[in-house]
Protein backbone atom coordinates (compact mmCIF):
# COMPACT_ATOMS: atom_id res chain seq x y z
CA UNK A 1 0.00 0.00 0.00
CA UNK A 2 2.85 2.29 1.22
CA UNK A 3 4.32 1.62 -2.74
CA UNK A 4 1.01 2.67 -4.03
CA UNK A 5 0.70 5.82 -1.91
CA UNK A 6 4.22 6.88 -3.35
CA UNK A 7 3.73 6.24 -6.65
CA UNK A 8 0.17 8.31 -6.21
CA UNK A 9 2.25 11.23 -4.46
CA UNK A 10 4.74 10.65 -7.28
CA UNK A 11 2.24 11.20 -9.81
CA UNK A 12 0.00 13.58 -7.76
CA UNK A 13 2.88 16.16 -7.74
CA UNK A 14 2.42 16.89 -11.50
CA UNK A 15 -0.10 19.23 -9.45
CA UNK A 16 2.23 20.78 -7.19
CA UNK A 17 3.61 24.34 -8.35
CA UNK A 18 1.56 27.22 -9.20
CA UNK A 19 1.91 30.28 -10.22
CA UNK A 20 -0.86 33.07 -8.89
CA UNK A 21 -2.48 35.31 -11.53
CA UNK A 22 -3.40 38.73 -10.93
CA UNK A 23 -6.68 40.11 -10.14
CA UNK A 24 -9.15 39.20 -7.71
CA UNK A 25 -9.61 40.55 -4.61
CA UNK A 26 -9.00 40.13 -1.01
CA UNK A 27 -12.52 39.57 -0.11
CA UNK A 28 -15.48 38.05 -2.49
CA UNK A 29 -18.92 39.58 -2.65
CA UNK A 30 -20.69 35.61 -2.35
CA UNK A 31 -19.29 35.44 1.37
CA UNK A 32 -22.33 34.97 3.73
CA UNK A 33 -20.60 35.31 7.21
CA UNK A 34 -24.30 34.87 8.49
CA UNK A 35 -24.00 31.00 7.55
CA UNK A 36 -20.96 30.56 9.46
CA UNK A 37 -20.60 28.78 12.85
CA UNK A 38 -21.20 24.97 13.95
CA UNK A 39 -24.61 23.40 13.47
CA UNK A 40 -26.49 20.22 13.77
CA UNK A 41 -29.11 18.43 13.24
CA UNK A 42 -32.56 18.94 14.75
CA UNK A 43 -33.95 15.88 14.89
CA UNK A 44 -31.56 12.91 14.59
CA UNK A 45 -32.57 9.77 11.56
CA UNK A 46 -31.02 8.11 9.08
CA UNK A 47 -34.44 8.71 6.35
CA UNK A 48 -34.23 11.62 3.97
CA UNK A 49 -38.22 10.73 2.82
CA UNK A 50 -40.42 7.79 3.83
CA UNK A 51 -40.48 5.71 1.55
CA UNK A 52 -44.46 5.91 0.97
CA UNK A 53 -43.83 9.88 -0.41
CA UNK A 54 -41.67 8.85 -2.54
CA UNK A 55 -42.14 8.68 -6.40
CA UNK A 56 -40.20 5.59 -7.02
CA UNK A 57 -40.00 4.41 -10.71
CA UNK A 58 -40.10 0.72 -11.06
CA UNK A 59 -36.31 0.77 -11.05
CA UNK A 60 -35.94 2.95 -8.37
CA UNK A 61 -38.55 0.70 -6.36
CA UNK A 62 -37.17 -2.76 -7.09
CA UNK A 63 -33.71 -1.16 -6.00
CA UNK A 64 -34.82 0.01 -2.68
CA UNK A 65 -36.40 -3.05 -2.01
CA UNK A 66 -33.28 -5.05 -2.74
CA UNK A 67 -31.94 -2.52 -0.62
CA UNK A 68 -34.31 -3.15 2.35
CA UNK A 69 -33.30 -7.20 1.87
CA UNK A 70 -29.54 -6.81 2.00
CA UNK A 71 -30.08 -4.52 5.04
CA UNK A 72 -32.02 -7.03 6.90
CA UNK A 73 -29.58 -9.88 6.54
CA UNK A 74 -26.69 -7.12 7.58
CA UNK A 75 -24.91 -7.29 3.82
CA UNK A 76 -24.07 -3.41 4.16
CA UNK A 77 -21.11 -3.49 1.98
CA UNK A 78 -23.13 -4.79 -0.70
CA UNK A 79 -25.05 -1.68 -0.96
CA UNK A 80 -24.19 0.88 1.61
CA UNK A 81 -20.26 0.81 1.67
CA UNK A 82 -20.62 4.17 4.13
CA UNK A 83 -22.15 1.99 6.64
CA UNK A 84 -19.70 -1.26 5.91
CA UNK A 85 -16.19 0.98 5.20
CA UNK A 86 -17.01 4.55 6.04
CA UNK A 87 -16.52 5.76 2.68
CA UNK A 88 -18.15 9.24 1.83
CA UNK A 89 -22.08 9.38 2.36
CA UNK A 90 -21.71 11.81 0.13
CA UNK A 91 -24.48 14.29 -1.02
CA UNK A 92 -27.50 14.68 0.07
CA UNK A 93 -26.54 11.85 2.60
CA UNK A 94 -23.96 14.13 4.83
CA UNK A 95 -26.25 16.33 5.10
CA UNK A 96 -28.17 13.74 7.71
CA UNK A 97 -25.03 12.82 9.67
CA UNK A 98 -25.62 13.14 13.41
CA UNK A 99 -22.73 14.83 14.89
CA UNK A 100 -22.13 19.06 14.10
CA UNK A 101 -20.94 20.56 11.25
CA UNK A 102 -19.06 23.86 10.55
CA UNK A 103 -19.80 26.43 7.87
CA UNK A 104 -16.87 28.49 6.68
CA UNK A 105 -18.58 30.89 3.84
CA UNK A 106 -14.86 32.54 3.27
CA UNK A 107 -13.28 33.46 -0.20
CA UNK A 108 -15.46 31.94 -2.91
CA UNK A 109 -16.55 28.68 -1.28
CA UNK A 110 -18.88 27.27 1.20
CA UNK A 111 -17.05 24.76 2.92
CA UNK A 112 -18.80 21.88 4.89
CA UNK A 113 -16.60 20.76 7.44
CA UNK A 114 -18.18 17.94 8.97
CA UNK A 115 -17.45 16.26 12.86
CA UNK A 116 -18.05 13.03 11.28
CA UNK A 117 -15.20 11.21 10.20
CA UNK A 118 -13.52 14.77 9.49
CA UNK A 119 -16.38 14.36 6.28
CA UNK A 120 -15.55 17.82 3.66
CA UNK A 121 -18.23 19.21 1.00
CA UNK A 122 -17.81 22.42 -0.64
CA UNK A 123 -19.98 24.55 -2.57
CA UNK A 124 -18.01 26.73 -5.29
CA UNK A 125 -19.44 30.28 -6.10
CA UNK A 126 -17.31 31.71 -8.22
CA UNK A 127 -18.55 32.60 -11.54
CA UNK A 128 -15.69 30.35 -13.21
CA UNK A 129 -14.20 27.38 -12.00
CA UNK A 130 -10.90 27.70 -10.35
CA UNK A 131 -9.09 25.18 -12.91
CA UNK A 132 -6.96 22.51 -11.71
CA UNK A 133 -3.68 21.77 -13.11
CA UNK A 134 -4.71 18.08 -12.83
CA UNK A 135 -7.72 18.48 -15.06
CA UNK A 136 -11.53 18.27 -14.38
CA UNK A 137 -13.05 15.11 -12.58
CA UNK A 138 -13.98 12.72 -14.58
CA UNK A 139 -15.14 10.18 -12.61
CA UNK A 140 -18.31 10.73 -10.48
CA UNK A 141 -17.42 11.56 -7.06
CA UNK A 142 -19.41 11.07 -3.54
CA UNK A 143 -19.96 15.12 -3.07
CA UNK A 144 -19.82 15.77 -6.82
CA UNK A 145 -19.82 18.91 -8.49
CA UNK A 146 -21.67 21.28 -6.21
CA UNK A 147 -21.80 25.58 -7.97
CA UNK A 148 -23.72 27.87 -6.06
CA UNK A 149 -24.99 30.87 -6.06
CA UNK A 150 -27.20 33.59 -3.48
CA UNK A 151 -30.38 34.44 -4.19
CA UNK A 152 -31.24 37.05 -1.49
CA UNK A 153 -30.27 35.45 1.58
CA UNK A 154 -30.97 31.86 0.27
CA UNK A 155 -27.93 29.93 -1.31
CA UNK A 156 -28.82 27.86 -3.83
CA UNK A 157 -26.18 24.93 -4.62
CA UNK A 158 -26.95 22.62 -7.32
CA UNK A 159 -24.68 19.01 -7.06
CA UNK A 160 -23.84 16.78 -9.93
CA UNK A 161 -21.49 14.53 -11.33
CA UNK A 162 -22.53 12.56 -8.09
CA UNK A 163 -21.07 7.97 -8.03
CA UNK A 164 -24.48 6.15 -7.95
CA UNK A 165 -22.03 4.01 -5.24
CA UNK A 166 -23.64 6.41 -2.99
CA UNK A 167 -27.30 6.18 -1.04
CA UNK A 168 -29.52 9.69 -0.95
CA UNK A 169 -29.80 7.87 2.83
CA UNK A 170 -29.62 4.41 4.06
CA UNK A 171 -31.51 2.88 1.58
CA UNK A 172 -32.36 5.55 -1.06
CA UNK A 173 -30.77 4.16 -4.47
CA UNK A 174 -30.46 7.20 -6.89
CA UNK A 175 -28.13 6.90 -10.73
CA UNK A 176 -25.36 9.21 -11.84
CA UNK A 177 -27.08 11.59 -13.80
CA UNK A 178 -29.38 12.69 -10.53
CA UNK A 179 -29.36 16.65 -9.98
CA UNK A 180 -29.46 17.66 -6.25
CA UNK A 181 -30.64 21.10 -5.61
CA UNK A 182 -29.98 22.91 -2.04
CA UNK A 183 -31.74 26.08 -1.07
CA UNK A 184 -30.33 26.59 2.32
CA UNK A 185 -31.81 29.88 4.24
CA UNK A 186 -31.59 30.53 7.44
CA UNK A 187 -35.00 31.03 9.53
CA UNK A 188 -34.18 32.60 12.25
CA UNK A 189 -30.21 33.56 13.21
CA UNK A 190 -29.67 29.99 14.83
CA UNK A 191 -31.64 28.12 12.65
CA UNK A 192 -30.36 26.63 9.07
CA UNK A 193 -33.32 25.16 6.69
CA UNK A 194 -32.19 22.83 3.79
CA UNK A 195 -34.34 22.31 1.31
CA UNK A 196 -33.30 19.35 -0.72
CA UNK A 197 -34.74 18.62 -4.45
CA UNK A 198 -33.61 15.16 -5.93
CA UNK A 199 -34.26 15.01 -9.28
CA UNK A 200 -33.19 11.90 -11.56
CA UNK A 201 -35.81 10.15 -14.19
CA UNK A 202 -34.33 7.20 -13.65
CA UNK A 203 -35.14 6.34 -10.24
CA UNK A 204 -37.90 8.70 -9.55
CA UNK A 205 -41.27 10.11 -11.62
CA UNK A 206 -40.71 13.37 -10.86
CA UNK A 207 -38.83 16.04 -8.69
CA UNK A 208 -39.00 15.26 -4.97
CA UNK A 209 -38.12 17.62 -1.95
CA UNK A 210 -37.31 17.01 2.09
CA UNK A 211 -36.30 19.30 4.14
CA UNK A 212 -33.82 19.20 7.44
CA UNK A 213 -33.39 21.86 9.89
CA UNK A 214 -29.92 22.35 12.02
CA UNK A 215 -29.54 24.27 15.02
CA UNK A 216 -26.63 26.23 15.58
CA UNK A 217 -24.52 25.09 18.75
CA UNK A 218 -21.48 27.03 20.40
CA UNK A 219 -18.23 27.19 18.47
CA UNK A 220 -15.76 24.12 18.80
CA UNK A 221 -12.71 22.39 18.02
CA UNK A 222 -13.98 19.19 17.10
CA UNK A 223 -12.77 15.89 18.63
CA UNK A 224 -10.47 13.93 16.30
CA UNK A 225 -13.73 11.58 14.37
CA UNK A 226 -12.11 8.33 12.94
CA UNK A 227 -14.98 6.08 11.38
CA UNK A 228 -12.77 3.26 10.46
CA UNK A 229 -11.59 2.75 14.19
CA UNK A 230 -15.50 2.57 14.94
CA UNK A 231 -15.37 -0.17 12.45
CA UNK A 232 -12.84 -1.51 13.62
CA UNK A 233 -13.96 -2.05 17.01
CA UNK A 234 -17.03 -3.19 16.29
CA UNK A 235 -19.14 -0.12 16.75
CA UNK A 236 -21.58 0.97 14.02
CA UNK A 237 -20.10 3.81 11.24
CA UNK A 238 -22.35 6.36 12.68
CA UNK A 239 -22.47 6.94 16.58
CA UNK A 240 -25.62 6.59 17.90
CA UNK A 241 -25.60 8.77 21.14
CA UNK B 1 13.90 33.52 2.70
CA UNK B 2 14.81 29.99 4.08
CA UNK B 3 14.32 26.85 2.03
CA UNK B 4 14.76 23.44 2.02
CA UNK B 5 15.27 22.07 -1.43
CA UNK B 6 17.26 18.88 -0.21
CA UNK B 7 19.07 17.92 -3.49
CA UNK B 8 20.52 21.54 -3.56
CA UNK B 9 21.29 22.16 -0.16
CA UNK B 10 22.66 19.04 -0.05
CA UNK B 11 24.70 20.09 -3.37
CA UNK B 12 25.75 22.91 -1.16
CA UNK B 13 26.83 21.02 1.41
CA UNK B 14 29.46 19.05 -0.29
CA UNK B 15 30.72 22.13 -2.23
CA UNK B 16 31.36 23.50 1.18
CA UNK B 17 32.98 19.90 2.07
CA UNK B 18 34.53 20.18 -0.60
CA UNK B 19 36.24 23.91 0.20
CA UNK B 20 36.69 22.57 3.81
CA UNK B 21 39.08 19.84 2.32
CA UNK B 22 40.88 22.34 -0.01
CA UNK B 23 41.03 24.58 3.08
CA UNK B 24 42.29 22.21 5.31
CA UNK B 25 44.96 20.41 3.03
CA UNK B 26 46.16 24.27 2.39
CA UNK B 27 46.61 24.84 5.96
CA UNK B 28 48.20 21.31 6.39
CA UNK B 29 50.79 22.27 3.92
CA UNK B 30 51.28 25.35 5.54
CA UNK B 31 51.92 23.56 8.72
CA UNK B 32 54.32 21.97 7.47
CA UNK B 33 56.62 25.00 6.60
CA UNK B 34 56.17 26.52 9.66
CA UNK B 35 56.38 26.22 13.38
CA UNK B 36 53.60 25.13 14.91
CA UNK B 37 51.14 26.57 16.08
CA UNK B 38 50.68 27.39 20.31
CA UNK B 39 48.39 25.40 21.67
CA UNK B 40 44.68 27.35 22.57
CA UNK B 41 41.67 28.42 21.18
CA UNK B 42 41.25 28.05 17.36
CA UNK B 43 41.96 30.91 15.23
CA UNK B 44 40.01 33.65 14.19
CA UNK B 45 39.53 37.00 15.66
CA UNK B 46 41.11 37.34 19.06
CA UNK B 47 38.73 36.44 21.74
CA UNK B 48 36.27 34.96 19.00
CA UNK B 49 36.79 31.89 19.77
CA UNK B 50 35.82 28.89 16.71
CA UNK B 51 37.13 28.46 12.99
CA UNK B 52 38.21 31.57 11.14
CA UNK B 53 35.03 33.60 9.56
CA UNK B 54 34.11 31.87 6.28
CA UNK B 55 35.89 28.45 7.86
CA UNK B 56 32.70 25.72 7.81
CA UNK B 57 32.64 23.69 10.34
CA UNK B 58 32.22 20.17 9.37
CA UNK B 59 31.38 17.53 12.09
CA UNK B 60 32.59 13.97 11.11
CA UNK B 61 29.35 11.91 11.27
CA UNK B 62 28.41 10.16 14.24
CA UNK B 63 27.68 5.72 14.23
CA UNK B 64 24.14 6.77 13.67
CA UNK B 65 24.60 9.18 11.25
CA UNK B 66 26.42 6.66 9.26
CA UNK B 67 24.20 4.02 9.72
CA UNK B 68 21.26 6.36 7.88
CA UNK B 69 23.73 7.56 5.66
CA UNK B 70 24.67 3.76 4.59
CA UNK B 71 20.99 3.48 3.54
CA UNK B 72 19.64 3.41 0.02
CA UNK B 73 18.99 6.99 -0.88
CA UNK B 74 15.25 8.09 -0.93
CA UNK B 75 12.68 8.75 -4.26
CA UNK B 76 13.45 12.07 -5.11
CA UNK B 77 10.24 14.30 -5.61
CA UNK B 78 9.64 16.30 -8.38
CA UNK B 79 7.76 19.99 -9.10
CA UNK B 80 4.88 19.93 -11.19
CA UNK B 81 3.58 22.66 -13.66
CA UNK B 82 2.35 25.94 -13.15
CA UNK B 83 -0.97 26.73 -12.92
CA UNK B 84 -2.40 29.51 -13.74
CA UNK B 85 -5.23 31.12 -11.28
CA UNK B 86 -8.86 32.12 -12.81
CA UNK B 87 -9.56 35.95 -13.05
CA UNK B 88 -11.97 36.37 -10.20
CA UNK B 89 -9.49 34.01 -7.98
CA UNK B 90 -9.34 35.35 -4.35
CA UNK B 91 -5.88 36.48 -3.25
CA UNK B 92 -4.72 36.24 0.30
CA UNK B 93 -5.20 38.96 2.84
CA UNK B 94 -2.82 41.61 3.21
CA UNK B 95 -3.14 41.46 6.79
CA UNK B 96 0.29 39.51 8.10
CA UNK B 97 -1.70 37.27 10.58
CA UNK B 98 -4.50 36.22 8.24
CA UNK B 99 -3.19 32.83 7.19
CA UNK B 100 -6.95 32.40 5.83
CA UNK B 101 -7.66 30.77 2.19
CA UNK B 102 -6.20 28.25 0.06
CA UNK B 103 -2.31 26.62 -0.27
CA UNK B 104 -0.18 23.79 -0.88
CA UNK B 105 3.66 22.73 -0.38
CA UNK B 106 5.25 23.98 -3.61
CA UNK B 107 8.51 22.40 -3.49
CA UNK B 108 9.24 18.82 -4.43
CA UNK B 109 8.70 16.77 -1.40
CA UNK B 110 11.13 15.24 0.68
CA UNK B 111 10.56 11.93 0.71
CA UNK B 112 13.15 10.79 3.38
CA UNK B 113 14.29 14.32 5.64
CA UNK B 114 17.97 12.98 6.11
CA UNK B 115 19.18 16.60 6.30
CA UNK B 116 18.17 20.05 8.41
CA UNK B 117 17.63 23.22 6.83
CA UNK B 118 21.00 23.85 7.45
CA UNK B 119 21.72 20.93 4.76
CA UNK B 120 23.90 19.32 8.21
CA UNK B 121 22.93 15.63 8.53
CA UNK B 122 19.89 14.81 10.99
CA UNK B 123 20.90 14.11 14.45
CA UNK B 124 19.52 10.69 14.86
CA UNK B 125 20.80 9.05 17.51
CA UNK B 126 21.30 4.65 17.32
CA UNK B 127 17.75 4.09 18.37
CA UNK B 128 16.18 6.34 15.40
CA UNK B 129 18.92 4.98 13.29
CA UNK B 130 17.53 1.70 13.59
CA UNK B 131 13.92 2.61 13.04
CA UNK B 132 14.87 4.00 9.64
CA UNK B 133 16.88 1.08 8.54
CA UNK B 134 14.10 -0.93 9.29
CA UNK B 135 11.84 0.90 7.96
CA UNK B 136 13.63 1.75 4.68
CA UNK B 137 14.90 -2.04 4.03
CA UNK B 138 11.46 -3.27 4.76
CA UNK B 139 10.07 -0.39 1.65
CA UNK B 140 12.17 -1.51 -0.50
CA UNK B 141 12.28 -5.07 0.01
CA UNK B 142 8.21 -4.52 -0.64
CA UNK B 143 7.28 -5.46 2.54
CA UNK B 144 6.31 -1.97 4.05
CA UNK B 145 5.16 -1.49 7.38
CA UNK B 146 1.44 -0.53 8.58
CA UNK B 147 1.45 2.95 9.27
CA UNK B 148 -1.15 5.69 9.89
CA UNK B 149 -1.21 6.74 6.09
CA UNK B 150 -1.24 3.36 4.72
CA UNK B 151 -4.26 2.35 6.03
CA UNK B 152 -6.35 5.64 5.81
CA UNK B 153 -5.71 7.49 9.35
CA UNK B 154 -3.95 10.69 10.22
CA UNK B 155 -0.38 10.94 9.02
CA UNK B 156 0.46 13.57 11.38
CA UNK B 157 0.64 17.29 10.86
CA UNK B 158 4.48 17.61 9.27
CA UNK B 159 3.66 14.79 6.58
CA UNK B 160 -0.18 15.94 6.30
CA UNK B 161 1.07 19.46 5.35
CA UNK B 162 4.49 18.30 3.54
CA UNK B 163 1.97 16.52 0.52
CA UNK B 164 2.15 18.74 -2.36
CA UNK B 165 -1.56 18.76 -1.63
CA UNK B 166 -3.80 21.55 -1.13
CA UNK B 167 -5.53 22.55 2.16
CA UNK B 168 -7.24 25.67 3.60
CA UNK B 169 -6.70 27.74 6.70
CA UNK B 170 -9.85 28.87 8.32
CA UNK B 171 -9.26 31.46 11.35
CA UNK B 172 -11.01 33.11 14.17
CA UNK B 173 -9.96 34.35 17.57
CA UNK B 174 -9.84 31.06 19.68
CA UNK B 175 -8.18 29.06 16.72
CA UNK B 176 -6.79 28.60 13.48
CA UNK B 177 -7.68 25.33 11.52
CA UNK B 178 -6.33 23.61 8.54
CA UNK B 179 -8.17 21.69 6.21
CA UNK B 180 -6.84 18.98 4.28
CA UNK B 181 -7.46 17.92 0.64
CA UNK B 182 -5.90 14.15 1.82
CA UNK B 183 -6.87 11.95 4.13
CA UNK B 184 -9.95 14.43 5.73
CA UNK B 185 -6.86 15.67 7.64
CA UNK B 186 -7.38 18.66 10.11
CA UNK B 187 -5.39 20.71 12.37
CA UNK B 188 -6.84 22.55 15.12
CA UNK B 189 -4.27 25.58 16.52
CA UNK B 190 -5.97 26.42 19.55
CA UNK B 191 -4.78 29.91 20.49
CA UNK B 192 -6.49 30.08 23.73
CA UNK B 193 -6.11 27.10 26.28
CA UNK B 194 -8.85 28.01 28.11
CA UNK B 195 -11.62 28.49 25.52
CA UNK B 196 -11.54 24.51 25.16
CA UNK B 197 -9.45 21.76 27.48
CA UNK B 198 -7.28 19.24 25.54
CA UNK B 199 -9.62 16.06 24.31
CA UNK B 200 -9.81 13.63 26.99
CA UNK B 201 -8.39 10.61 24.25
CA UNK B 202 -5.29 11.15 22.52
CA UNK B 203 -5.17 11.96 18.83
CA UNK B 204 -3.27 11.22 15.94
CA UNK B 205 -2.47 14.48 14.83
CA UNK B 206 -1.76 15.12 18.73
CA UNK B 207 -2.74 18.30 20.36
CA UNK B 208 -1.48 21.84 18.98
CA UNK B 209 -1.44 24.98 21.30
CA UNK B 210 -0.10 28.24 19.54
CA UNK B 211 0.71 31.83 19.74
CA UNK B 212 1.46 34.62 18.31
CA UNK B 213 5.36 36.07 18.18
CA UNK B 214 5.15 39.24 15.83
CA UNK B 215 3.61 38.33 12.99
CA UNK B 216 4.71 34.35 13.47
CA UNK B 217 2.54 32.11 14.19
CA UNK B 218 4.61 29.77 17.28
CA UNK B 219 2.89 26.27 17.38
CA UNK B 220 3.79 23.56 19.79
CA UNK B 221 2.21 19.95 18.91
CA UNK B 222 2.52 17.07 21.27
CA UNK B 223 0.45 14.41 23.19
CA UNK B 224 -0.22 11.87 20.01
CA UNK B 225 -1.76 8.75 20.25
CA UNK B 226 1.20 6.99 18.75
CA UNK B 227 4.53 7.16 16.66
CA UNK B 228 4.24 8.84 13.26
CA UNK B 229 6.42 8.72 9.99
CA UNK B 230 7.25 11.98 9.10
CA UNK B 231 7.49 11.32 5.71
CA UNK B 232 7.09 8.50 3.08
CA UNK B 233 10.14 6.90 4.14
CA UNK B 234 9.46 6.78 7.97
CA UNK B 235 11.83 9.61 9.51
CA UNK B 236 10.50 8.28 12.41
CA UNK B 237 8.99 10.56 15.50
CA UNK B 238 8.05 8.82 18.66
CA UNK B 239 4.16 9.16 20.62
CA UNK B 240 6.44 11.05 23.61
CA UNK B 241 8.30 13.47 20.26
CA UNK B 242 7.19 16.88 20.06
CA UNK B 243 6.72 19.25 17.11
CA UNK B 244 7.52 22.67 17.42
CA UNK B 245 6.36 24.89 13.55
CA UNK B 246 6.94 28.72 13.61
CA UNK B 247 4.17 29.84 10.08
CA UNK B 248 4.69 33.07 9.28
CA UNK B 249 3.31 34.70 5.60
CA UNK B 250 6.03 36.22 3.48
CA UNK B 251 5.54 38.48 0.62
CA UNK B 252 7.90 37.81 -1.89
CA UNK B 253 7.84 41.52 -3.46
CA UNK B 254 5.89 40.33 -6.51
CA UNK B 255 2.47 40.22 -5.14
CA UNK B 256 2.76 36.54 -4.74
CA UNK B 257 3.01 35.58 -0.76
CA UNK B 258 3.84 32.55 0.73
CA UNK B 259 3.47 31.18 4.03
CA UNK B 260 6.65 29.56 5.54
CA UNK B 261 6.54 26.91 8.16
CA UNK B 262 9.98 26.02 10.34
CA UNK B 263 9.57 22.69 12.02
CA UNK B 264 11.71 21.77 15.07
CA UNK B 265 11.77 18.61 15.60
CA UNK B 266 12.49 17.62 18.98
CA UNK B 267 12.62 14.27 20.50
CA UNK B 268 15.40 12.34 22.67
CA UNK B 269 13.61 8.79 22.20
CA UNK B 270 15.20 9.14 17.94
CA UNK B 271 17.61 12.45 17.89
CA UNK B 272 20.34 13.46 20.22
CA UNK B 273 19.17 16.96 19.60
CA UNK B 274 16.45 19.38 18.03
CA UNK B 275 16.41 19.80 14.48
CA UNK B 276 14.60 21.67 11.75
CA UNK B 277 13.53 21.81 8.59
CA UNK B 278 11.65 24.71 6.77
CA UNK B 279 8.86 24.28 3.90
CA UNK B 280 7.21 26.86 1.54
CA UNK B 281 4.04 26.93 0.33
CA UNK B 282 2.49 28.90 -2.50
CA UNK B 283 -1.15 30.14 -2.94
CA UNK B 284 -3.69 28.04 -4.48
CA UNK B 285 -7.19 28.89 -3.60
CA UNK B 286 -9.10 26.18 -5.97
CA UNK B 287 -11.30 23.74 -4.82
CA UNK B 288 -10.65 20.50 -3.25
CA UNK B 289 -10.39 17.03 -5.29
CA UNK B 290 -12.59 14.23 -3.27
CA UNK B 291 -9.79 12.28 -1.22
CA UNK B 292 -12.03 9.04 -0.14
CA UNK B 293 -9.37 6.38 0.92
CA UNK B 294 -12.43 4.67 3.18
CA UNK B 295 -13.57 3.07 0.31
CA UNK B 296 -9.98 1.49 -0.78
CA UNK B 297 -9.21 0.64 2.66
CA UNK B 298 -12.55 -0.55 3.82
CA UNK B 299 -12.88 -3.25 1.03
CA UNK B 300 -13.27 -6.50 2.50
CA UNK B 301 -11.36 -7.76 -0.05
CA UNK B 302 -8.52 -5.80 0.88
CA UNK B 303 -8.33 -6.66 4.76
CA UNK B 304 -8.52 -3.80 7.40
CA UNK B 305 -4.07 -3.87 7.27
CA UNK B 306 -3.92 -3.16 4.00
CA UNK B 307 -1.46 -5.78 3.45
CA UNK B 308 0.80 -4.10 4.71
CA UNK B 309 3.38 -5.75 7.76
CA UNK B 310 3.07 -5.12 11.18
CA UNK B 311 6.48 -3.12 12.36
CA UNK B 312 8.59 -4.53 15.11
CA UNK B 313 7.97 -2.63 18.28
CA UNK B 314 11.37 -1.49 19.95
Amino acid sequence: MVRFIRLGVGAILVGAMLCPGSGGSAQVQSDHPAFEGVWKIVTSTTTLKLPDAVPFTAKGRNEYAANKKMKARGNYDDYDITTSRCSSPGVPRLMLTPMRFKIWARLGYVTFDFEWNRAIRQIDLHATRQPDVMGDDLVPTMTGDSRGHWEGDTLVATTTNLSERTLLDDLLPHSVDMKVTERLRLTDPNTLENRITIDDPAYYTKPWDAVITYKRQPDAIFPEDICLDRIQAHQPAFPTS
Amino acid sequence: MRTDFASSVRLGRLALVGIAACSLATISAAAQETPALPKGPPGGPPGAGGPPPGFPMVKPLTEAQKLVASLPPPQLGVAGPPANLAPDAPQPSPDARDFQGGWNHDTPLIFRMQYDKYGEPAPYNMAGAKVLQRRVLALNQGKPFLNASGICRPPGIQWQHDLNMKFRIFQNKNYVEFVFEEYHGRWYIQLDPNVAPPPTDKQYMGYSLGHWEGNTLVVETANMKQGVYLDVDGTPLSRNGKLITRIRKIDDGQSRPFLEMETTIVDPTYYTQPWSVVRRFGWNPGSFREYNCEEQIGDPAGGAEAGLVPEPQD
